[in-house]
């Protein structure tokens, strides 16, 4: 089984982004970790990959920097990864970023000499959160795809993906190729050990670029892409009320329900 | 296609069980507003099986067209909804599509657009007609910190809008417009996907978005007995029980009730925060509540920033007291 998995390094979402003295998502200081929903995705691949055999793949588009979230991909199940770096690049929507992804596809195809069975991608990143990449890529690619997957198995040479939906799931089957977007499971990303994470550090992760690509440079990059930002802006805030802590319990809710009675909110 | 070939605003209506969802009818209300600022039309679409009561509720809500696709092969959703979509947008050649944000939305936005290749926006929480003519779309980003503005350059343009995010207009008591299209079938081409089991866990109905009354509960609870407390005081304000997503992780609550970025997102009237820190994932959902109370025993939760009223104390005190004196009041 040939596995594929789309990573993206973001800031920890854990963090509160604000916008810096120019406008711009101040980022810098936050620490970049692997996407949340791309790491499920590759622990999933990785528990495909125990289940069935196989070899996984990360890719990320990016800068170099990418590549720190690369090897911690290298230490918790991926085999190999590639960073695909170009500053014509920059800027890309989704869209675009779908179609740098096709290529990419294509050009590690060709390197390794195989042909990818299955693209995991997370559900969304927590940056734009768009989720339009992963179905894109697989329009681009003309496979079949099943969005906000939480379980797979091996059904022949199709694959039975368990999709969570605001009722419940769906048992969906999907020919190979085919293109997953992962939600979260009910199990956590393994942790790294010493012995993967020096194996890890010991792994060369190739840099691909445009040239590599061969991407037209009219479908790339902030200025060809369909969706421009114009500007960005923090929500307004809400004004704080009153914040009741008295002595005593009784106290706080006596108050409290004073003034919740005068506003007439039961 | 073509710029000057492309006019309108198709909004496609997603139906369950025959009616529409809130979302799909919230659409209309800024979808009227720019077609006619921009002198044309808007367009409702509706692709399933037994439409016609929802077709009624578009046209009550203002729709000038409606399309219905109705079809035994479209109950359910699936890959073939967005073969049919991407057919009705080369045949019906509209400006701008608008799609409700969920899940189903998210998942026919990006096909389709990937079908078309055209730009697509997600999860928009405002938009505007621009002074060039273009439609300014709001999206949330970085958990809801920050709002990108953004416009769309391909013709068509699909955005997916948030539920909750527009106001439903008054209904009015129309006849269905004259211009009633309904297709039968449409091509499916390539389908590569079969739905073999669809498993409903969550049976009841929980209608958060409708809700005057909300009543959520966080981490905080402490345990799922204790979160009997939430749907208690729920029940005595008449309310709809919500949750942060650590008691639906944790199995105290179902999936149905979360409320937050990756849940629900809502507007009552009265919001209850018990045991919710406040953080931005679950803030998303539920600040644009006229009216917020939280309880919590950190004082500096951040919960506290955005609540009318704050309520520094423990949850397994204070709630039971609450129902008491809401017992009161309501007798």
């Amino acid at each position: 089984m040939e596995i594929l998995v789309c990573v993206k390094q973001v800031p920890d979402d854990s963090v509160k982004v604000v916008l810096n003295g120019s406008g711009q998502p101040a980022i810098d200081k936050i620490a970049p970790v692997a996407n949340a929903f791309d790491t499920y995705a590759l622990e999933m691949a990785a528990r495909f990959k125990e289940a069935n055999g196989g070899t996984i793949t990360a890719v990320s588009i990016g800068p170099d920097e990418f590549k720190t979230s690369l090897k911690n991909c290298l230490a918790v199940g991926a085999d190999k990864a590639y960073v695909v770096t170009d500053a014509s690049y920059d800027g890309s929507d989704s869209l675009a970023t779908a179609y740098v992804l096709s290529k990419a596809v294509a050009k590690i195809e060709e390197l390794e000499g195989v042909k990818f069975d299955i693209i995991f991608c997370g559900k969304e990143t927590t940056d734009s959160t768009t989720a339009l990449v992963g179905p894109e890529l697989a329009e681009k690619l003309g496979v079949g795809v099943v969005t906000c997957v939480t379980e797979l198995a091996l059904n022949g040479d199709k694959i039975d993906a368990k999709q969570e939906t605001e009722e419940g799931y769906n048992t969906i089957e999907v020919a190979m190729p085919a293109v997953l977007t992962i939600n979260k499971p009910h199990y956590d990303p393994r942790y790294p050990t010493m012995k993967s994470k020096m194996a890890a550090r010991r792994k060369q992760i190739p840099t691909l670029t445009s040239a590599d690509l061969g991407t037209d440079a009219s479908l790339v990059g902030a200025a060809n892409s369909a969706v421009k930002t114009i500007s960005l802006s923090e929500p307004t805030k809400k004004q704080a009320g009153i914040k009741i802590n008295e002595k005593t319990f009784e106290e706080t809710f006596a108050k409290a329900m004073a003034v919740m009675t005068e506003a007439k909110i039961f | 296609m073509s710029l000057t070939d492309c006019k309108g605003i198709m909004v496609v209506i997603e139906t369950a069980d025959g009616a529409a969802k809130s979302v799909g009818l919230e659409m209309l209300t800024p979808a009227k507003e720019i077609a006619s600022a921009k002198g044309t039309d808007v367009t409702a679409v509706m692709i399933g099986e037994g439409l016609e009561d929802a077709a009624k509720q578009a046209a009550s809500y203002g729709a000038d067209k409606i399309i219905t696709v109705d079809n035994n092969d479209l109950k359910a959703y699936s890959e073939k909804h967005a073969a049919v979509l991407k057919e009705l947008i080369e045949k019906y050649k509209p400006e701008t599509v608008l799609i409700g944000a969920t899940q189903n939305g998210k998942d026919i936005a990006p096909i389709v657009a990937g079908k078309l290749g055209l730009g697509c926006v997600t999860d928009v929480v405002s938009m505007k007609l621009g002074d060039d003519g273009k439609i300014v779309f709001t999206c949330p980003m970085y958990s809801g910190n920050i709002l990108s503005d953004n416009v769309i350059d391909t013709v068509p343009q699909i955005a997916t809008v948030r539920g909750g995010s527009f106001k439903k207009g008054e209904p009015k008591d129309v006849e269905l417009p004259e211009e009633v299209v309904i297709a039968e079938s449409m091509p499916y081409g390539d389908i590569k996907t079969t739905i073999k089991e669809t498993v409903k866990e969550i049976s009841e109905a929980v209608n958060l978005e409708d809700a005057q009354v909300i009543v959520s509960g966080g981490r905080g609870m402490g345990s799922a007995e204790n979160f009997k407390l939430v749907e208690e005081l729920a029940n005595v304000l008449g309310g709809v029980v919500g949750a942060t997503r650590a008691p639906v992780e944790d199995g105290w609550i179902s999936r149905a009730h979360q409320i937050g970025q990756s849940g629900k997102i809502v507007a009552p009237k009265l919001y209850i925060a018990c045991g919710i820190s406040g953080a931005t994932q679950h803030v998303t959902g539920m600040v644009g509540s006229d009216y917020i109370v939280a309880i919590n025993k950190d004082e500096d939760a951040p919960i506290f920033d955005i609540a009318n009223v704050g309520i520094v104390g423990n949850v397994m005190q204070v709630i039971p007291a609450m129902i008491e004196e809401i017992k009161k009041l309501k007798a």
